[in-house]
């Protein structure tokens, strides 16, 4: 059936660090294993979301492609690939220039 | 939790508007065929008609059969037909034009509909992303 439960920063949560989440969804910080989530951990989790942003950005490169040659005629499913990877791209974008700017703040920090 | 969770929406949308193009796909063979006497069988083309089902696993609609509408062939006079009977009539497909224009705008109507789901959708993900800037 539908997934009702469509909250749209469900790519985010293989970002969180090993903490989990209660109830509501909503992550809890540094509990479960006794591990702080550091900078460095947001960073490598980054870097599998990444991947996954990647990969819906080749296979809408893929349907593009097969469309132009003629191999797929079926217009909707391009349209769905790009749909996708143009929303994950941008929260790509979106978390990225927020951790940029996190880190230039931290940086930036009188000692 | 896959990256597949927040993309419902849009498959769900995506599925409407394969349905509906197949419903103007089995339209267009109704109208072509509105004055084929003979669909290759003997008798005259029978109308086609779309039949829909949901989905189960993912909530959209998907195409379930196409069936053919049996009802009475419409019969007209012309005696000159080779094909025409004793009485000079003629059997010609059960295709109402009236009826398949106006099943046309439908489908064209939900067509856009589904599309407006979809635009309405990413400009959804678009505002909550702004939260971000």
């Amino acid at each position: 059936m539908i997934d009702v439960n469509t909250n749209i920063t469900g790519p985010l949560n293989s970002m969180r660090p090993g903490a989990g989440t209660d109830s509501l969804g909503i992550p809890k910080i540094g509990i479960s294993d006794g591990k702080k989530s550091g900078f460095a951990n947001t960073i490598k989790a980054a870097k599998n979301y990444i991947s996954e942003v990647d990969d819906l950005q080749q296979s809408s490169d893929v349907s593009i492609q097969d469309l132009l040659s003629g191999k797929n005629e079926d217009i909707t499913s391009v349209v769905s690939a790009v749909a996708k990877a143009d929303m994950s791209f941008k929260l790509l974008v979106g978390v990225r220039n927020k951790l940029i700017e996190a880190y230039k703040q931290t940086m930036n920090m009188q000692l | 939790m896959e990256v597949e969770s927040s993309f419902g929406p849009i498959d769900i949308a995506i599925s409407g508007l394969r349905a509906q193009g197949k419903q103007l796909k089995v339209i267009s063979s109704n109208i072509a065929n509105a004055r084929t006497s003979d669909a290759g069988n003997g008798e005259p083309y029978r109308r086609l008609q779309a039949e829909f089902k949901t989905d189960s696993d993912l909530g959209g609609v998907k195409l379930d059969k196409i069936v053919t509408d049996m009802s009475e062939f419409l019969r007209i006079l012309d005696p000159g037909n080779p094909m025409a009977d004793e009485s000079g009539y003629v059997a010609m497909p059960n295709v109402s034009l009236p009826v398949e224009m106006i099943n046309l705008n439908i489908a064209t109507k939900m067509y856009q509909a589904n599309v407006a789901v979809l635009r309405r959708y990413q400009q959804m993900i678009e505002t909550t992303l702004e939260l971000l800037r």
